[in-house]
């Protein structure tokens, strides 16, 4: 029953995107040739109900769609689950269903994007782009030793970002682990509070975390770490404790059976067992963190990214190349060493 | 007084499987009691509730004349310290040593922060080493655990379990992942455990050639349910496709 209900709500979304993009691209866009953007409010709608805003035709369309689909098996979600026979015509009808929406959503893109192969390739656009590579190729080196001082500011931040959220991310793990969380409700509800809590931290990208913060204390490297600090911290707790879920249970039981304490049964049965991949993780966020910090920089998280706004302001561009040079170096150098890094350790 | 009752124990899994239906039995002191039936009989989970990895749903369970079916705590600790265990997958932890593996089996009588920072008492290194020559792998204790062999994996387990001096062992499916060889080697262990150091052995095993040489007195579970109870010997080629089903063939190991 819940299957069908959510089998149903499933291919009424879908019926309600395709009569969207049916009526606002197909008909409004290019047959009737009404501009975009998108007007949701108050656009009189080609309907004879015309009292009725547009989303309710749309969504009531929608459910005709769906419930035909329920009644007669050509659902697209069951085409998705696999449970339309093959050469059935519920499976052709729900094969071309799908690809209408997939052929419309490319349209759609490619109209909102605006993508147009002639702001690309016209005879001025391309001096512009001549302009600004020749600049970048031509890299002025008298601001090196700045650009050396900024990276320099960067990878140190990254690493700071790395370790101290190493601890806290460690502590955090096990609480986040639901083998390890699963057996009493008080340690349940702190576990599912924690995964929501850092999902939500997660969802929200390092470069919001930064002007949030350089708001909060001065604009500078501080603000640039913690930013990747709390970003680290979430995303090191999923990935370790999805290791942690991962382990064999075997270790674990054989030392709670010899009648240890549950932090004694964490220490012998689950941690040897995690500290490999952990430190891999680790090495790898470190990475990652390296090329975060230089995007930060663009909003006044200091380094190497807030010199290269600075000069990208200023339109300088033989510096703006130097710039760029100095951090795929960096770049290329950090990846190399944590490919390594991670290589030995397994 | 019986060492350990176990009376209508039953367990149903959250996902509605009943895997123990009503078993009651007893076993005296000294005894080396095997526990046959197919996989999926119920033998692993009526060995995890006696030392309570697995939760019963109702039963009772009486340890040297205590009841224990629903001690918490410090109380379960202590009473899982009196009865070791050993795995079908050894469950060593294959980063550490032989000896710091054997010394895990002291765990309950260290505090938490000493067996972190690994200090054990003296003694217990003695105890490890004597344990280890027991098991006739001394000379393996500085090594990785991971790189020894299964049947020498499988004696550092017996090893580690001796360190709880336990009153009972629980062997589950201790030779299954063992070619016959190694199986012997670790029965015969087992066996000197049982009538040497006198402690009573709950053993679940799958060749009835092994029960039949090594236990005194045998259960067959079936479908989570008793099915036959009385020594090796009793057990006739009728009885055998009771517990297995007709269509079973007795597979000898040598």
């Amino acid at each position: 029953m819940r299957k069908r209900l959510s089998q149903l709500f499933l291919d009424w979304l879908a019926c309600t995107y395709g009569v969207v993009l049916l009526h606002r691209i197909v008909w409004l866009e290019v047959i009737s040739a009404r501009p975009l953007p998108f007007a949701w409010a108050g656009s009189g709608s080609a309907t004879i109900l015309t009292t009725v805003p547009d989303w309710v035709l749309y969504a009531i369309v929608g459910a005709v769609g769906a419930s035909i689909a329920g009644f007669t098996g050509a659902s697209l979600v069951a085409l998705l689950r696999g449970e339309l026979a093959p050469n059935s015509w519920q499976r052709r009808i729900a094969l071309h269903v799908g690809s209408l929406l997939l052929s419309l959503t490319f349209v759609t893109g490619w109209i909102v994007t605006k993508i147009s192969l002639t702001d690309m390739f016209s005879s001025e656009r391309l001096r512009a782009a001549g302009r600004i590579f020749s600049s970048l190729l031509t890299p002025e080196f008298s601001i090196l030793p700045q650009a050396i001082a900024a990276i320099i500011e960067t990878v140190y931040l990254a690493f700071m970002a790395t370790a101290l959220a190493l601890p806290a991310s460690f502590v955090l793990s096990f609480l986040a682990a639901r083998n390890l969380m699963r057996e009493h409700q008080w340690t349940r509800l702190l576990y599912t509070l924690l995964r929501i809590v850092t999902n939500f931290t997660r969802s929200i990208e390092p470069l919001v975390w930064a002007v949030i913060f350089t708001v909060w204390v001065k604009v500078g490297p501080f603000p640039g770490m913690l930013a990747l600090m709390v970003h680290t911290i979430s995303s090191l707790v999923k990935q370790y404790s999805e290791q942690i879920e991962d382990i064999d249970p075997g270790p674990m039981e054989a030392i709670a059976s010899t009648g240890a304490r549950p932090l004694q049964v964490v220490w012998f049965g689950v941690v040897p067992q995690i500290v490999i991949p952990f430190l891999s993780f680790t090495i790898y966020r470190w990475d990652i963190n390296v090329r975060m910090a230089t995007i930060i920089g663009l909003v006044g998280g200091g380094g190497i990214g807030t010199m290269l706004n600075q000069y990208q302001m200023l339109a300088q561009w033989h510096e703006v190349g130097l710039i760029v040079l100095v951090i795929a170096l960096v770049v290329w150098v950090m990846d190399y060493v944590s490919a390594r890094i991670r290589e030995a350790l397994l | 007084m019986a060492l350990l009752e176990i009376n209508a124990l039953s367990k149903v899994y959250p996902n509605g499987t009943q895997a123990l239906r009503s078993v009651s039995f007893t076993v005296e002191r000294g005894e080396f009691l095997a526990v046959i039936g197919l996989s999926g009989s119920g033998k692993s989970t009526l060995l995890r509730c006696i030392n309570r990895l697995i939760e019963p749903t109702s039963g009772s369970i009486v340890f040297d004349g205590a009841d224990v079916t629903h001690i918490k705590g410090d109380a379960l600790r202590r009473y899982r310290q009196q009865i070791g265990m050993i795995f079908q997958q050894f469950n060593l932890i294959g980063r550490y040593s032989v000896l710091q593996n054997v010394l895990m089996g002291a765990l309950g009588s260290v505090t938490t922060l000493d067996s972190i920072l690994g200090r054990y008492r003296p003694e217990l290194h003695t105890m490890a080493l004597r344990n280890l020559e027991i098991v006739g792998i001394a000379d393996k204790a500085h090594v990785r655990a991971d790189s020894l062999s299964g049947g020498q994996q499988q004696r550092v387990a017996i090893a580690r379990a001796l360190m709880q001096e336990p009153k009972l062992l629980l062997a589950d499916e201790p030779v299954a992942s063992l070619d016959p060889a190694t199986s012997h080697g670790v029965m015969r262990y087992l066996g000197y455990i049982n009538r040497q150091l006198g402690c009573t052995i709950i053993c679940n095993l799958h060749f009835l050639s092994l029960v039949r040489e090594y236990a005194s007195r045998v259960i067959a579970l079936k479908y989570g349910q008793i099915v036959f109870e009385g020594s090796p010997a009793e057990i006739t080629d009728d009885w055998f496709r009771h517990i297995y089903g007709d269509e079973a063939v007795e597979v000898e190991i040598r």
